[in-house]
């Protein structure tokens, strides 16, 4: 008897074993199966040009998952984002937009991981170029150029930055921003150190940075955990001495390699600049955030960043005595009036998306209120949409200004080295450059390194 | 078997749910990355199977790889020669004090504490004197000017900084371990060899260690697999960095597979990083069954 119930037991623990794994196996199935579909039907919907746009939305409910990189309630783009979501959502009843919020880092490694499984949140944020290739490779964006058709949003967008984020004539992005490199400093210290003017070359830099040095004043704030930070400083040196931009693209193409005098030049320089005791003690340990909170706390003299921190600056304690200047030639070489160039982060929408066509919409209305709602929040310096209005009138800062005015002054220059070379090879160069901290290095042996890890890689 | 008098058949029905789903989530991910370390992939796009490239590249042409199976491996012995100052601690608390409860709570502290915190923590003491760091603070107050270091960013001395703080975490972990495994250890036995003329250090040799012998093997593979598995603590501290100067195997596999996109590079080293532990846990099996043994 006892024997007989056990069996049955047995019997039904085994079958519902088995039908838990056979779900387990169907439920994969099921994910490929779909990810087959979605993935023909954009290409399907990019061959026939603008048959998608002509669908008409639907009223059924949706939500819209919008992964983005705007976690600190204290900045204006986390009210840019919440506002813009809310009024949307009031406006269509029927479309929820949530918000799947993470700082960068994270955001990186979560969209990494989202990937590789094909399940990329309906809108998510890559970087440009080279960054955003893979991605694009593995076919997992959807191409916007029907969506920027749509109430002329492609003509708000400033001549050519949309190319960044281009690849065989799709554009799989909508950028944030379009930033420029510049040397912050604060006016205080510089008058404390006996310091006249900011530096117009780069043995004046050298010489100032001695001079704060002595003064126990940090010259130049850094975060170098966060390995882009040094790489975005040593590229504007390698801007200079390189003579002009296109370095990197002419190692692509065969025509240099690293091992050309230009970019061992840029790695004496940078190493000068390390031996001057420009950064802070202990500079790889500090991760960038922290890094900029020196410069923020009035603690160091000048930092070398994006003029995204502009609006970041002018809400922080140094507000008011802040200043900037272009990255100054290097051994008389270069023109101050090429800088880095930083295309922003960029909105991507995913080709597996459930609602491609209400997420597209929402993404139109997004990026169309976005340079007004960022001009009304006072962070419009650097957004990569044109926008009517005159700064000084609505109440920006001196610096604000100052930092539009420098954008006119733009000639040209390059892209992050991250932006442009493989992520296998960049990595190899952001650790390279992470050393020149904390050792000194036979410069030719650094170009080496480069060249290795480069060709290792293509 | 033969006391619970169930056909074998039965056993192995119940048995089957668990063994179901420890091989899906755990043998079947690592026969996954046994497989996908024959690849080239970048994790996104297609795939190209290279056979052993990856292993032959990992063992012969990456300069980040045998120094960071060093550092893992001093990690490990480090923390595996923590546990006898455990053991000899947790054996003083027993003896000598009535409730060492409290005492063991404090000591347990840090173990509660996410990783996340313990490096935020660590990371201001082990600040450079110019940032305030309470390390070097105190050298200077004792006019120790010159034992003074950047710890963390220093490429020789910041993988030793690191080890330190993970000692001091854990140090509470296994001392309550050890602690509870001499708890358990019945009075009688410590009172009829002191009859027969044997106490203190001398009961510890004949009684205490042969008897702590099983708990202190689990210590010793906890800490073993710990260490080798060490990723939180890098990644907050230093991220691996100055220049792949605190890379330890883990950081070293998710940096390729993540930063660089070499997912099937990766995957050949958390293949390698598996056969170590599967080997050395098998090692330290076998010398402490070989204990056990000599002892029963």
């Amino acid at each position: 008897m006892v024997n007989r119930k056990m069996k049955q037991t047995a019997t039904i623990t085994f079958a519902a074993v088995m039908a838990m794994s056979l779900a387990a196996c169907g439920n994969s199935n099921n994910t490929s199966g779909t990810n087959t579909k979605d993935n023909a039907a954009p290409n399907a919907a990019a061959g026939s040009g603008n048959a998608a746009a002509t669908d008409a939305p639907s009223d059924k409910k949706v939500t819209i998952t919008f992964q983005n990189i705007y976690p600190d309630p204290a900045t204006p783009a986390y009210k840019m984002i919440n506002e813009l979501s809310e009024q949307y959502q009031k406006e269509h009843p029927n479309v929820k937009i949530e918000l799947d919020t993470l700082n960068t880092d994270q955001q990186k490694v979560k969209l990494k991981t989202q990937a590789a499984s094909k399940e990329v949140p309906d809108i998510t944020i890559v970087n440009p170029a080279a960054q955003m290739k893979p991605f694009v490779d593995a076919g997992l964006f959807a191409p916007l150029n029907d969506m920027l058709e749509q109430n002329g949003l492609k003509d708000t967008y400033q001549e050519g930055l949309l190319d960044y984020y281009s690849f065989d004539n799709n554009v799989y992005a909508l950028p944030d921003g379009n930033n420029i490199e510049v040397v912050y400093y604060n006016k205080d210290l510089f008058a404390q150190a006996g310091i006249a003017a900011p530096p117009t070359t780069f043995e004046e830099m050298l010489k100032d940075v001695k001079i704060l040095k002595d003064k126990g004043i940090t010259p130049l704030a850094i975060g170098e955990k966060d390995s882009w930070t040094g790489s975005f400083l040593f590229m504007n040196i390698l801007l200079r001495t390189n003579g002009g931009p296109g370095f990197l693209q002419d190692v692509l193409d065969g025509k240099k390699t690293f091992e050309d005098p230009a970019f061992v030049e840029a790695v004496d320089a940078f190493q000068a600049l390390v031996q001057a005791g420009a950064f802070p003690d202990g500079a790889t340990s500090i991760d960038a955030n922290a890094g900029g909170n020196i410069f923020k706390t009035g603690k160091a003299a000048m930092w070398s960043i994006g003029s995204w921190e502009t609006g970041a600056i002018d809400a922080s304690p140094v507000a008011g005595k802040v200043g900037a200047f272009q990255f100054p030639t290097v051994n008389g070489k270069g023109d101050p009036n090429e800088f880095m160039l930083a295309p922003g982060s960029a909105f991507a929408v995913s080709a597996n998306s459930e609602h491609l066509q209400e997420t597209k919409d929402f993404l139109n209305f997004f990026a169309s209120e976005y340079p007004k709602k960022q001009f009304e929040l006072k962070n419009a310096v650097g957004i990569g949409q044109k926008v009517d209005g005159d700064l000084k009138a609505a109440g920006y800062s001196d610096l604000a200004v100052n930092i539009a005015g420098l954008f006119n002054q733009v000639k040209g220059g390059d892209l992050a080295f991250d932006n442009t070379m493989n992520p296998a090879t960049a990595q190899v160069h952001l650790s390279s450059i992470q050393n020149l901290f904390v050792q000194k290095m036979d410069s030719a042996a650094v170009a080496k390194e480069h060249q290795a890890a480069f060709e290792a890689n293509k | 078997m033969k006391v619970l008098k169930v056909p074998a058949r039965t056993i192995a029905v119940f048995i089957l749910p668990c063994l179901l789903l420890y091989v899906c989530l755990v043998f079947v991910p690592i026969l996954v990355s046994l497989y996908t370390g024959l690849l080239k992939w970048d994790g996104l796009t297609s795939s190209q199977f290279i056979g052993f490239g990856n292993f032959k590249d990992m063992f012969l042409n990456d300069p980040v790889f045998w120094p960071s199976v060093r550092r893992t491996l001093l990690y490990a012995v480090a923390s595996m020669l923590e546990i006898p100052l455990c053991l000899g601690m947790a054996i003083l608390l027993n003896r000598y004090l009535r409730r060492a409860n409290t005492l063991v709570s404090v000591y347990f502290t840090p173990v509660i504490l996410s990783v996340v915190i313990i490096g935020q923590l660590w990371k201001t003491i082990y600040n450079p004197t110019s940032m305030g760091g309470m390390l070097n603070g105190v050298l200077v107050s004792l006019g120790l000017d010159s034992w003074t270091h950047n710890w963390l960013t220093e490429p020789n001395i910041a993988m030793y900084s690191l080890y330190l703080v993970s000692l001091w975490q854990y140090f509470g972990y296994h001392l309550l371990i050890q602690y509870t495994g001499v708890q358990n250890i019945p009075d009688e036995l410590y009172e009829a060899a002191k009859i027969d003329g044997a106490d203190g250090f001398k009961a510890d040799r004949y009684i205490t260690l042969p008897l702590i012998v099983p708990i202190f093997k689990i210590s010793i593979i906890l800490a073993f697999i710990g260490s080798l598995q060490a990723f939180d603590l890098v990644m907050v501290m230093t991220g691996g960095g100055p220049a792949h100067a605190t890379d330890v195997i883990s950081t070293h596999m998710y940096n390729s597979s993540f930063m660089s996109f070499k997912y099937g590079y990766g995957s050949a080293i958390a293949t390698f990083l598996v056969v170590v532990c599967l080997v050395f846990t098998g090692i330290i099996n076998t010398v402490f069954n070989r204990l056990e043994r000599k002892y029963n």
